[in-house]
């Protein structure tokens, strides 16, 4: 069987124009740029809210700065992580051999899965404490049933963040990138089994 | 050499490689597009450290593998029969067949046939996959030998 005559047999997709070519690219680099901006735009929109609150309230405690300064670093701190670090970080290589580049793609995962359980953590670590903090002012100045309300709802919702929401999302997206790792390192093994 | 001359030269061959890979049109001109535009963007960086052959088959063998990210996408092969039908009827039975044979061997077995069958040298293939030489003379032949084996079953 002549394998090399019907390789070549196959009929080839009509070569776009370079335009068209490029016109894709761009597309996709829109999408994935708009992607971004949206993500930008819904976290920024809480930061007027508490430049707002710095100025306008009287903050005479310590602690509701403190407060307001630790939600803003969370949202930051999260913006900074997805923008700037991740492309940096996940950027592939594609001049390298299969071998090197399976190996490339198996470390972005592992990366990728490290940084999220660790920036989820950070994230509802200073957004509670901060609202935490930012909270006590107020609950000095209520009566005592109604502070109690507010702190069992506060700490309620903080709670149900931290032991409902968190891992879930550490789950659910560590899963995907456990089996996405998974499947990366089957095709690896398949160049490793003949060594 | 200049994007446009590599284009022409290059695109059947980057296409073919795709198509082995996932045996469906439209998917692997997806993957040759986006090779072609990697090229494009690293074309002026390429220090003719290795033939530029080498070079392409690589960046094209990589955005193969990449594939393996897009969970969405099912190759023709792994549907169910009744839609998996739909391969393009001007294509002999015999070529559907090898693309079929050959988008079903393991991810870099399928690139490694590949390449044998766009005439590239073993060397080169060595190169591109980033096993020895030695290794890649034993796995094309063990691949030929199961495609041959598909095909005697096949006709008879």
């Amino acid at each position: 069987m002549d394998f090399k005559a019907l390789w070549n047999k196959q009929s080839t997709s009509d070569m776009p124009d370079t335009k068209e070519l490029f016109t894709n690219a761009d597309e996709l680099k829109k999408k994935t740029r708009n992607k971004l901006i949206k993500l930008n735009l819904v976290l920024l929109a809480t930061t007027p809210v508490m430049i707002y609150m710095w100025f306008n309230i009287d903050n005479e405690h310590l602690t509701t700065r403190i407060g307001l300064i630790l939600i803003v670093l969370a949202i930051v701190s999260y913006l900074a992580v997805s923008n700037q670090i991740l492309p940096m970080l996940f950027k592939s290589d594609f001049e390298m051999s299969s071998q090197e580049y399976l190996n490339q793609l198996i470390r972005i995962k592992r990366k990728e899965d490290f940084l999220n359980k660790v920036m989820i953590n950070i994230y509802f670590t200073l957004l509670s404490a901060g609202l935490a903090l930012y909270m006590l002012q107020f609950i000095s100045r209520m009566s005592v049933a109604w502070a109690v309300t507010y702190v069992v709802w506060t700490f309620g919702w903080i709670a149900f963040s931290w032991f409902y929401l968190r891992p879930r999302g550490i789950r659910k997206k560590g899963k995907a990138l456990n089996d996405m790792i998974e499947r990366l390192e089957k095709v690896n093994g398949q160049l490793r089994d003949s060594d | 050499m200049v994007f446009n001359d590599i284009y022409k030269t290059y695109w059947n061959k980057v296409f073919r490689i795709c198509m082995g890979y996932v045996n469906d049109h439209d998917w692997a001109k997806d993957i040759a597009q986006e090779t072609f535009v990697t090229i494009w963007q690293q074309l002026p960086k390429f220090r003719n450290e290795s033939a530029i052959g080498t070079w392409i088959f690589r960046i094209a063998s990589n955005h193969c593998l990449r594939q393996i990210e897009r969970q969405n996408r099912m190759p023709r092969s792994e549907m169910p029969e009744q839609i998996a039908e739909h391969i393009e009827p001007d294509r002999e039975p015999q070529v559907q067949f090898l693309y079929k044979c050959i988008a079903e061997l393991p991810e870099t077995d399928r690139l490694i046939i590949s390449l044998e069958l766009e005439d590239v040298k073993q060397a080169e293939i060595a190169k591109i996959v980033g096993l020895s030489e030695t290794n890649i003379r034993v796995k094309v032949f063990r691949i030929k030998e199961r495609l041959a084996k598909k095909f005697e079953n096949y006709e008879h």
